[in-house]
């Protein structure tokens, strides 16, 4: 039997051509006759548009054309809805206000898009931008979640009786129960700021309208070829055939490339076609930060109730979700919030609401952790301020309320992002939770290596924080698998890849079930032309779904072959194996026929054909699982804090993560380190800022932080957990989120325990030296 | 976001007041001036280059002059835009003689800075405004003894000199490595106002002179 590929960290396909510069990224793409576009942005956050004038920008040699909203017609319209409302939670409100690709009569943030620039290249576009003068009558701003839905606030949408954006209840049991019989509750306001995707590589699209071949080819970095596909196509009275959508290579999504409905893919292709050339946009670093979306930014009210002896009795949760200016996703990120608060514990009461408001802020919408880390944060520091309150380990009670193995599948009675009950599908939390305490070494830390460290006037505390990662949500993906006449195979698929190294996993799955080399397998991402359906790359979901779907269908190619290698090779289908890319009876190696000769052969000549035949091995297949698997882990970490000062340092991470089977295990590393380094930058570094006028003050990477690598501790130390899911015959899950979800919550209880002060509490997601520092001085009284 | 400060002028108000009308100095007083003009009673158009860091280009805007108490207070409203973003705000100046012979300038307002002055520029605002309004109040100070010398001695006029493009880039940088030793929070105190507030006013008395 040949060696299996899955479960084994094989180096990635797509390495080679990366590492060579051997990639086509979006800015890459350079057409005859290409025109560029840039685009003016608001500088005011709230303000009525009197008149844009355009003209001189016009006049400016080099600029073909210039477009305002007014300018578009009928072609103007909101939205549509990227994600449908919540109509299935009983009680939902949803007042839906689509993304406007362009400001019409109105401007609801700054950053938001009001005039297009086309022009010979892009550095005239940019001067005409200059030359625009936008005359608006500047309205008051709202920014803050509470006061926006204050009955005075100024409205962000007229039409709307209060900014008030959503409001979802859901409740488990019965909180006023929990409260009646709890010995005690403790309630905390906890804040979550907001941060950026913030990919390598900024948003982009080239666009070109072949009139003879009625065929539009649009080039986009998006996350969801086939809805932005479609969404085009439809638009411009196009057959979804007609419009090609290419994903070129991709320097990092991270969410925000999932939106559509933007100026970019609404207005683009809608100039190419007008002016008949092609047409070029690529965001820029401060114009990432201005016109992509963003998440994060909500405001707990949050209350456990327990027993004496830590058992939780119930959890009550309220809280103001930004959405930004228009809620275009839905309440997909608020509704992980709710799915994701106490989905480690046995919690027999749970009461959640979402407030979803509108602000004059960039629109929210999933960033890596897409509201996990939210109600993770949420629940964690809830068990810490009660673990303070009852004098209890932080371990241990995290330890007597984690569900247990037999607990599983579980419902949740929360309805989640994909409009279904939640169902936790199978895990082994104590597991996760002991496999860390030990490697970390809780207990020797607490009783001996902190002592020792504050007998020398050091200050290193540690964390230990439970998480679940939601992932595999439907509705569906899926994909072709074809052997072609050399035998190699070709798997394709409309999914969006970003960097996850879907070049190899793909591969790795469909060469076992092939018998081939991994590097015999092509796979083909995001390109509408050669595969056309599909949803896009979010919530976790590419190895398990697309993967699944690769797996059926190699499956059936593997069965076509072995069927017609059969007739060939005049053996029953049991006495044949395939690997080494031939069928060969097994006990007679040299009686055998090479996959390419099958493929050859599998394409009927003339006489040849039977009824029902079916040309090709080729077989397509798709998957949409009735629910997502749920990852899950526990992340230990062990920091310095230097009082004084506020500075830091990470000496620790331990993180055990369970995804179910890993399809290559240094690519799930790949995820975790990745996701791990995002966390901390939002614990501890990164942070969108607005000013009192709706001002975003931190567009530029001298003022938004990323972590360094000299910010990060010599190694993360990942153990391996691997509760295989029930749902799908890899026992898959997805990881892309996993690292990103629980290191505020965890850092926060470490910074805490680094410096020991009684009545120390942070209640913020994010901090950095100079909030450390005071708290510090208020703990102390100062 | 409001702001407050203080500055002591060496010499009786009236002097003050009169000096904030004289064109000459005020003009050599206000870094990046291009034009003002009088388009009514207490209302000017100007034009302006602003630099902050990164962020660069002509700003142009309009202001008004209201409560007018010679020699003892305005209220100033205004505010511009141009390529680097917008600037409004609101500022009230008074004028108040002290025991000593000197006047005691206060100056209070609010103001709002947007686009990519505000979202790429954050960080030099603070250092760029405050040599702003230190290299102002320098260049005043020198043009109130000049005048009063002038005064005193009746001699036709004290040549003094404003600084130069170089100079006052010279201080926006020493100012920027003061600043690195603070706090954020003394960061925060924003100096725009300030600025605005006497950018504003010597502009406007610059040119309701000249007009």
């Amino acid at each position: 039997m040949a060696e299996k590929y899955v479960g084994k960290s094989i180096k990635r396909n797509e390495d080679r051509r990366l590492l060579t510069g051997n990639s086509t990224f979006i800015d890459d793409i350079n057409l005859p006759g290409m025109l560029h576009v840039a685009i003016k942005r608001s500088d005011f956050a709230h303000a009525k548009i009197n008149k844009i004038d355009v003209e001189k920008a016009k006049a400016l040699p080099g600029v073909v054309a210039v477009y305002t909203a007014d300018d578009l017609g009928d072609y103007w319209r909101p939205g549509p809805l990227q994600v449908p409302p919540p109509s299935v939670i009983k009680g939902a409100i949803f007042n839906a206000r689509p993304l406007e690709c362009i400001a019409k009569n109105k401007i609801r943030f700054s950053g938001e898009p009001v005039a297009v620039v086309v022009a010979e290249d892009r550095y005239i576009a940019e001067d005409a931008l200059d030359l625009i003068d936008l005359d608006v009558e500047i309205l008051p701003y709202v920014g803050d979640l509470e006061k926006t839905v204050a009955p005075d606030a100024p409205l962000i949408h007229e039409d709307l009786e209060s900014n008030l954006a959503a409001d979802v209840v859901q409740e488990v049991g019965s909180w006023e129960k929990a409260v009646a019989e709890a010995d005690v509750v403790v309630k905390k306001r906890l804040l979550v700021n907001r941060v950026a995707g913030a990919a390598l590589e900024n948003r982009g699209i080239v666009v070109n309208w072949d009139a003879n071949l009625n065929l539009l080819t649009v080039w986009a970095t998006t996350q969801g070829p086939i809805p932005m596909r479609n969404s085009i196509a439809k638009y411009l009275g196009l057959l979804e055939n007609q419009v090609r959508l290419i994903n070129p290579a991709i320097g990092g999504g991270f969410g925000p490339k999932i939106m559509s409905s933007q100026i970019d893919d609404v207005v683009i292709p809608w100039i190419a076609m007008k002016l008949k050339r092609p047409i070029k946009w690529v965001e820029d670093r401060r114009e990432n930060f201005l016109g992509t979306t963003s998440e994060r930014d909500q405001l707990h009210y949050a209350e456990i109730a327990l027993k004496k002896d830590g058992t939780i009795l119930g959890v009550k949760d309220v809280f103001y979700h930004n959405t930004g200016a228009y809620n275009p996703y839905g309440m997909t990120v608020p509704l992980n919030t709710q799915a994701h608060t106490v989905s480690n514990y046995r919690v027999p009461n749970f009461l959640t609401e979402i407030k979803m408001v509108f602000t004059n802020q960039m629109v929210v919408t999933p960033v890596r952790g897409a509201g996990r880390p939210q109600g993770v944060f949420v629940m964690e520091r809830l068990l810490d301020a009660a673990a303070e309150e009852l004098g209890m380990d932080k371990a241990e009670i995290r330890r007597i309320n984690l569900l247990q193995p037999e607990d599983f599948p579980l419902r949740s009675g929360i309805i989640g992002q994909d409009f279904v009950e939640g169902v936790l599908d199978s895990g082994n939390y104590p597991y996760a939770l002991e496999q860390t305490l030990e490697k970390i070494e809780y207990e020797k830390f607490k009783k001996e290596i902190q002592p020792k460290a504050r007998a020398e006037g050091k200050y290193k505390g540690i964390g230990i924080a439970m998480f679940t990662e939601g992932t595999a949500v439907g509705p569906y993906e899926g994909c072709k698998v074809m052997v072609g006449v050399t035998g190699k195979v070709s798997v394709v698929t409309a999914y969006s890849n970003q960097g996850q190294g879907h070049y190899t996993t793909f591969a790795q799955i469909a060469a076992d079930n092939l018998g081939v080399k991994v590097t015999d397998v092509d796979v083909v991402t995001g390109d509408s032309g050669q595969w056309s359906w599909g949803v896009g790359a979010f919530a976790s979901r590419g190895i398990t779904l697309v993967g699944t779907a690769i797996h059926n269908a190699s499956l059936k190619v593997r069965e076509k072959a072995l069927n017609l290698a059969s007739k060939l090779l005049e053996t029953p289908v049991d006495e044949l194996e395939m690997e080494d890319s031939v069928v060969r009876v097994a006990d007679i190696p040299e009686k055998f026929i090479s996959l390419g000769d099958l493929a050859m052969r599998s394409n009927p000549t003339r006489g040849t054909v039977e009824p029902g035949m079916e040309p090709g091995l080729e077989a397509a297949s798709y998957y949409g699982p009735p629910h997502g698997a749920t990852g899950f882990g526990s992340l230990g970490m062990i920091v310095e804090v230097d009082p004084e000062t506020g500075k830091i340092n990470i000496e620790r991470i331990v993180i055990t993560d369970d995804c179910g089977q890993p399809v290559n295990p240094m690519v799930v590393d790949g995820q975790i380190h990745g996701g791990l380094q995002m966390g901390i930058g939002e614990a501890f570094y990164e942070n969108l800022v607005y000013d009192d006028y709706g001002q975003l003050v931190t567009a530029s990477f001298m003022d938004y932080l990323f972590p360094q690598a000299t910010d990060m501790p010599d190694k993360f130390e990942i153990i391996h957990s691997q509760t295989k899911s029930p749902l799908n015959p890899l026992g898959i899950k997805g990881v892309g989120e996993a690292g990103a979800i629980a290191p505020p919550a965890c850092m926060m209880q470490a910074f805490e325990d680094a410096l020991g002060l009684k009545d120390m509490f942070i209640t913020e997601s994010s901090i950095n030296p100079s909030k450390l520092y005071h708290y510090v001085q208020k703990a102390k009284g100062a | 976001m409001k702001i407050e400060g203080t500055h002591v002028f060496n010499g009786p108000r009236e002097d003050v007041w009169e000096m904030f009308y004289d064109p000459n100095v005020l003009a050599s007083a206000l870094p990046g001036a291009q034009k003002m003009e009088m388009v009514n009673e207490d209302e000017f158009k100007f034009d302006m280059n602003v630099r902050v860091g990164p962020v660069s280009g002509a700003f142009s805007g309009e202001l008004q002059l209201d409560n007018v108490v010679k020699p003892d207070s305005l209220t100033l409203k205004g505010g511009g835009k141009g390529a680097p973003g917008f600037l409004n705000g609101v500022g009230n100046i008074k004028f108040k003689e002290q025991e000593d012979g000197t006047t005691l300038m206060e100056y209070e307002g609010e103001v709002n800075i947007g686009g990519a002055l505000a979202s790429v520029g954050q960080r030099m605002i603070d250092s760029v405004a405050k040599s702003m309004i230190r290299t102002g109040f320098e260049t005043l100070d020198k043009a109130l003894a000049a005048r009063l010398a002038t005064k005193e001695t009746g001699a036709e006029s004290v040549e003094f000199k404003a600084p130069t493009e170089a100079q006052f880039a010279k201080e926006v940088a020493k100012d920027m490595v003061k600043m690195e030793n603070w706090s954020a929070e003394t960061k925060l105190i924003l100096y725009i106002v300030p600025v605005i507030a006497v950018i504003i006013l010597l502009a406007v008395i610059l040119n309701s002179c000249g007009a």
